[in-house]
């Protein structure tokens, strides 16, 4: 790496500068919309009808917030939020890491029918309805477990993992096992140290997943005041009429309209749901920018 | 290059040809890999009961099925929602734009994504690798309703995309973008290209920190430019990722969900912009006809999976590499 | 291979076994405590029906489930639901539906596994309840247990049942008030205030001279603010297409609003209003607009955020709508001080054969809400509703608690400053904290104008509000026409329509109908901008297609199961006979 100073030839430096111009105009381009969300946020909710906020609020105020924190079931909301999202990232690595381990190694003799049992999961689903009476006889609506359980395998995660465990030098597992390590161990103590980055993406995409969701909470768990997630505690507060196509009520439709979040409001939400994941997100980016040489851990 | 080779050699070498099996060799498979069957066994359970037993529910494809009754007094009715769908000619319509535009995407979803990750991975200045990636991520996090929005006033008859146009004199007058039918598609992949397009790379970029950085300076020995880097280390040690996902995403070519194509949609390009999902919904579920709405999703399942077996076996025979 | 396959496979359902079974032991208690809350003491029934006079408040808890959205349901923690509690011993645990609302996939789903709360408010959706024989009959309990249900229900009993084969009654009528008088019309056409001032307060009754006081108006005044007026703007962002694109189409041509249907009075043939030749007529005009400029180039593309903010910026004229639709953009004209920029409304015909029927009465006829079988005390479930349907009930709901909402001055209920204050400026934290508002759904109730045995009104809202919500600007205009409310230029005294309110009635989910309707409404949507937008020349053609492809879709066969369905409607509730 020290060496690049004295190694620039010319064309080396147009690459370089026309790369940074080219990422730069990519992150105008894609801050954008996050900053145009912020900016309304703070704009004052009447104020934000007449359009035109870009990237600066016009009428600055903390109103839309206070409106969203005065809901008291928030917080109730966000631990158990916190909580599906831990757990259900921790469960998910460990499933996705495991199979993703066992379907890499070459000598497993059900690797096939295993990968393609697998795969099969991500192309199909047996609807709403029987899904329902299968967490009905399991006795898993109105539980925690309904938010974390049923999804633990993810056959994406799992086929990402193998595509970079496959990338890794096979040697490695077999001194490993020349000096007598059984398969766990080897996954365990060589395998996943070495697939931090990897790890590090699948982390996030679950955690994303887990953050985000509010369908699973709506469908079993909505009764269950104490068993509500964030996202769907905003969810409620957001404007019920986005789809009121079916509707032609309008006497309800004009009730409806009545209980609409003024814009302001949705984006602060959009604000309070996105910023805790991305406080999160500096802890993995390093495992996946900051990169790592497989040399340093291979000796 | 010695050591790309050598290490696309051990890829290869790494999976011995099997010999064929009998009873006796699996068992002591069974014993010698008993940590392999353990840590994979639970999970298939789980997966056949979560994702396999309530398949049960296709059955209401061949039903007419309603909510009130048990399953033995449902009304069968054979394959005739099948043939009321076949026959649907707004079927083949929706159908039409769904590939287009899922087709459009996989092409533009595998290509930018790679495209950024690579020129990110060519970025020396760490605080600047770091801002650049993660605000390039951020608007995976602004919902479509907010993108539709900003993408509508952008092209708008007064929008910056019809100004600059004007200032290049491209044109004589504004054009009104979104009220053309044939645009439709590409507005949305650009939409999805300018949403997307960050948090899809990171996947591309954790593949590439596995990648040997000893390949990088034997290459800079030999002489190896920039480009020739990116060519010969950088695409092929992401490239086992980037075929995983391809394969994985044809399978998806038919679920392409429906809220960005309402959104970004309006009445005057309907005929491009509904696909199946939104079809699935509006004569499916939203009227109570669950027989129906199944009969297209198990439609939708027995294509993409017709298509990942097609993708996967045409990834084998030529990349001599499979998913499965 | 095969042996490998069947090795593993029992391997996997014996697991599966123990899977199934570990997982039900663990977590029976929780769902007990989850599904139906009505673990009422046993003792609480019986005493309940033992004597029908005095209120049982021994403790008991209902669950809800509210096909609507409430966000500021707050269990019952607020004022009045802890006098509700206290009064009647009963805690609601409810659930609402949030974002696509309407209950669809909650109540499917409550239909296919028999998981009902005690008590559901299912609107559009309570005829799966109903075939999945979730809803009980209510028939008797009202009959013996609820006088004050009987009393508002009066001589309507007919309108309250199910269907002309199946005469139960499923649910309260509660989504709605009864006898509710409008005190102001707030739909119509729109001209805003500057305008009519300019032009010297002129007739605005037909199409005609909505397009010349608009075509005038721009003319002197081609920029507003610097910025090119619009003349006319039309809002077709989704389902906003219907209120001010399509419905106006039948609003103009005076039928009353029998959603996409209409229904003509002497025969009761129902057919899709757009077949009218009225109706044609009105969407030809449109596309005159169009064509002359005078209708804004944007109307099918722009997203209603960009249509409200064009009404912000003071510089459209007029609009074809309903006040609660651009009501977010008024609000930020009226917060600028911008009043003269905000609208008038006018019961514009396409000529002055027609009456405009917006105003007229469906009558009683609301969705309600249902007690379901898992109820365990269904006797205690009516006297709760009974009670909250009582004087004493709609006053807490309405009004709130005396002398802390509300004070009695000379016999008059009036609501102190600071507490209306509250109300209008922090709604949702008023609903929140009072709970005022939160239990009209719970109640069978009067609506606005209807006096009780005090001469106070049940609700709160009455005609001197209306006139002192009106800015100056807006009461001169009203001046300008000898009217003191927007209503005063409606036609009133309509008779009440024997087929009530159409959307409530259960459609056929049934066969095709459903999928018939569906090819229609996306044969519209898309139809009916074309013809606006084509050239004058081609208006007729575009139409004479778009007339084709609905009966091609099989509109006809549509209307006449609809037709069906109306005339045994007017059957039940009129008791007429009809062919």
């Amino acid at each position: 790496m020290s060496s690049k100073a004295f190694n620039l030839t010319r064309g080396e430096r147009v690459f370089s500068i026309a790369n940074y111009v080219v990422l730069t105009i990519i992150v105008i381009a894609t801050v954008y919309p996050f900053l145009n969300v912020l900016a309304i946020s703070f704009n004052d909710s009447v104020d934000t009808v007449r359009g035109g906020i870009y990237l600066w609020p016009r009428e600055f105020t903390l109103e839309n917030y206070e409106t969203i924190f005065g809901y008291k079931s928030l917080l109730t909301g966000f631990k158990i939020s916190i909580l599906r999202t831990v757990i259900g990232t921790v469960l998910g690595l460990l499933s996705a890491s495991m199979l993703a381990y066992v379907l890499s190694r070459p000598d497993f003799r059900s690797s096939k029918f295993l990968s393609t049992f697998l795969a099969l999961t991500m192309y199909f689903s047996g609807g709403m309805v029987p899904i329902y009476i299968l967490f009905r006889d399991l006795n898993l609506l109105g539980t925690f477990a309904v938010y974390v359980l049923p999804g633990i395998v993810s056959a994406f995660n799992v086929f990402v993992i193998r595509s970079f465990m496959d990338g890794l030098p096979y040697a490695l597992q077999e001194s490993a096992k020349l000096d007598g390590a059984n398969d766990f161990k080897i996954f365990y103590k060589i395998i996943l140290p070495l697939c931090k980055p990897v790890l590090a993406t699948i982390a996030l995409f679950l955690a994303v997943g887990q953050w985000n969701s509010w369908f699973d909470t709506y469908l079993y768990n909505g009764n269950k005041p104490s068993l509500t997630t964030l996202q769907y505690e905003l969810m409620k507060i957001l404007d019920s009429t986005q789809q009121g196509s079916a509707m032609t009520n309008a006497n309800d439709l004009a009730n409806k309209m009545a209980q609409v979040s003024p814009e302001s409001i949705k984006m602060a939400i959009t604000i309070v749901v996105t910023v805790p994941i991305l406080v999160v997100y500096p802890f993995l980016q390093r495992y996946f920018v900051g990169g790592m040489t497989l040399g340093a851990v291979k000796s | 290059m010695e050591t790309l080779t050598a290490a696309q050699a051990s890829q290869t070498k790494k999976r011995p040809k099997k010999t064929k099996t009998n009873k006796r060799s699996f068992l002591k498979d069974l014993i010698q890999q008993k940590y392999l069957y353990l840590m994979s066994i639970p999970f298939v359970i789980w997966l056949f009961v979560f994702n396999y037993y309530p398949i049960w529910g296709w059955t209401m494809a061949f039903q007419n099925y309603k909510p009130a009754r048990t399953f033995g007094e449902q009304e069968w009715v054979g394959f005739d929602n099948f043939v009321r769908l076949f026959h649907d000619d707004q079927f083949y319509l929706v159908l039409r734009n769904t590939l287009a535009m899922s087709g459009m995407g996989l092409v533009a979803g595998l290509i930018f994504p790679i495209l950024f990750a690579v020129l990110l991975n060519e970025v020396k200045s760490m605080p600047f690798k770091r801002i650049t990636q993660t605000i390039s991520y951020l608007p995976h996090f602004v919902s479509w309703v907010v993108v539709a929005g900003i993408v509508t006033s952008l092209l708008s008859l007064d929008g910056i995309v019809n100004d600059i146009l004007m200032w290049l004199h491209l044109i004589d007058e504004p054009i009104q973008i979104m009220a053309k039918e044939h645009w439709f598609w590409g507005v949305v992949t650009g939409s999805d290209i300018w949403k997307e397009t960050g948090w899809n790379a990171i996947i591309y970029l954790a593949a590439i920190t596995g990648i040997d950085k000893e390949l990088y300076e034997a290459a800079r020995v030999d002489g190896a430019g920039r480009f020739r880097q990116i060519w010969n280390i950088t695409l092929p040690g992401i490239r086992s990722t980037i075929m995983v996902l391809f394969v994985m995403n044809i399978g998806h070519l038919l679920a392409t969900g429906y809220e960005k194509q309402m959104l970004l949609g309006n009445d005057l390009v309907s005929d491009y912009s509904q696909v199946l999902d939104l079809y699935a919904l509006d004569y499916g579920i939203k009227i109570a006809h669950f027989s129906y709405g199944t009969a297209i999703s198990m439609f939708t399942s027995v294509v993409s999976i017709l298509l990942l077996f097609t993708a996967n076996g045409l990834f084998k025979k030529f990349a001599k590499e499979s998913i499965m | 291979m095969k042996l490998r396959s069947t090795q593993s496979l029992s391997l996997l359902t014996l697991s599966g076994v123990l899977l199934l079974s570990a997982c039900s032991s663990n977590n029976n208690n929780d769902e007990a405590a989850g599904n139906s809350a009505s673990e009422a003491p046993s003792t609480s029934s019986a005493s309940a029906s033992a004597d029908s006079g005095a209120m049982d408040t021994t403790p008991i808890t209902f669950s809800f489930f509210g096909a609507d959205a409430s966000p500021n349901w707050n269990n019952m923690q607020d004022e009045i639901g802890k006098v509700i509690t206290e009064k009647t011993g009963v805690t609601i645990n409810a659930e609402y539906d949030i974002a696509s609302g309407g209950g669809e996939n909650k109540i499917a789903l409550m239909a296919a596994s028999g998981q009902y709360p005690d008590i559901i408010f299912a609107k559009g959706e309570l005829g799966k309840l109903v075939d999945a024989g979730a809803i009980i009959d209510l028939t008797d309990l009202i009959d013996k247990y609820a006088p004050n249900l009987k009393k508002l229900i009066g001589e309507n009993t007919n309108r309250l049942k199910y269907s002309l084969d199946d005469q139960s009654i499923y649910s309260i009528p509660t989504n709605g008030g009864v006898d509710q008088q409008y005190f102001d019309a707030t739909g119509g056409f729109e001209v805003q205030l500057r305008v009519l001032e300019e032009l010297g307060y002129p007739e605005i009754k037909t199409v005609q001279d909505f397009e010349n006081v608009l075509k005038e108006y721009v003319a002197k005044h081609p920029t507003t603010d610097g910025q090119p007026t619009i003349p006319l703007l039309l809002n077709a962002d989704d389902w906003k297409s219907m209120i001010t694109v399509t419905n106006p189409a039948f609003i103009a041509t005076g039928a009353p609003d029998d959603g996409e249907y209409y229904v003509d009075p002497t025969t009761y043939e129902a057919k899709l209003h757009y077949k009218r030749p009225e109706e044609r007529e009105y969407f030809k005009w449109l596309n005159h607009m169009y064509n002359e400029g005078l209708l804004d180039k944007d109307t099918f593309v722009q997203k209603d955020d960009q249509y409200q903010a064009k009404i912000a910026s003071g510089r459209v004229l007029g609009l074809i709508s309903q006040e609660w639709e651009y009501g977010n953009a008024e609000n930020a004209l009226k917060a600028a001080g911008k009043h003269e920029y905000t609208y008038g409304h006018f019961p514009v015909t396409l000529n002055d054969q027609y009456q405009d029927h917006e105003l007229v009465s469906a009558g009683i006829d609301f969705s309600g809400i249902s007690i379901t079988t898992a109820n365990k005390d269904p006797i205690r479930t009516i006297k709760f509703l009974d009670w909250l349907a009582s004087d004493e009930g709609q006053v807490l709901l309405n009004w709130g608690i005396e002398g802390v909402h509300y004070n009695v001055e000379n016999g008059k209920r009036v609501i102190p400053a600071d507490v209306l204050d509250k109300k209008v400026n922090d709604n949702s934290n008023f609903m929140k904290t009072t709970g005022i508002g939160l239990y009209t759904t719970f109640s069978m109730h009067y609506g606005d104008g209807v006096q009780d045995s005090t001469g106070n009104y049940y609700t709160t809202n009455f005609p001197d509000q209306i006139i002192a919500s009106y800015s100056d600007a807006e009461k001169a205009a009203l001046k300008g026409y000898n009217a003191t409310t927007w209503k005063d230029l409606w036609p009133t005294d309509l008779p009440v329509k024997e087929w009530g309110a159409l959307y409530n009635m259960q459609a056929p989910t049934d066969g095709d109908y459903q999928v018939i309707y569906q090819k229609t409404q996306d044969i519209i949507r898309k139809s009916i901008p074309k013809a606006i937008l084509a050239k004058p020349e081609e208006f007729d053609k575009t139409y004479d297609q778009f007339l084709a492809d609905l009966d091609k879709a099989g509109a006809e066969k549509m209307e006449s199961i609809y037709t069906g369905l109306v005339k045994n409607r007017v059957k039940l509730f009129t008791g007429k006979d009809i062919q």
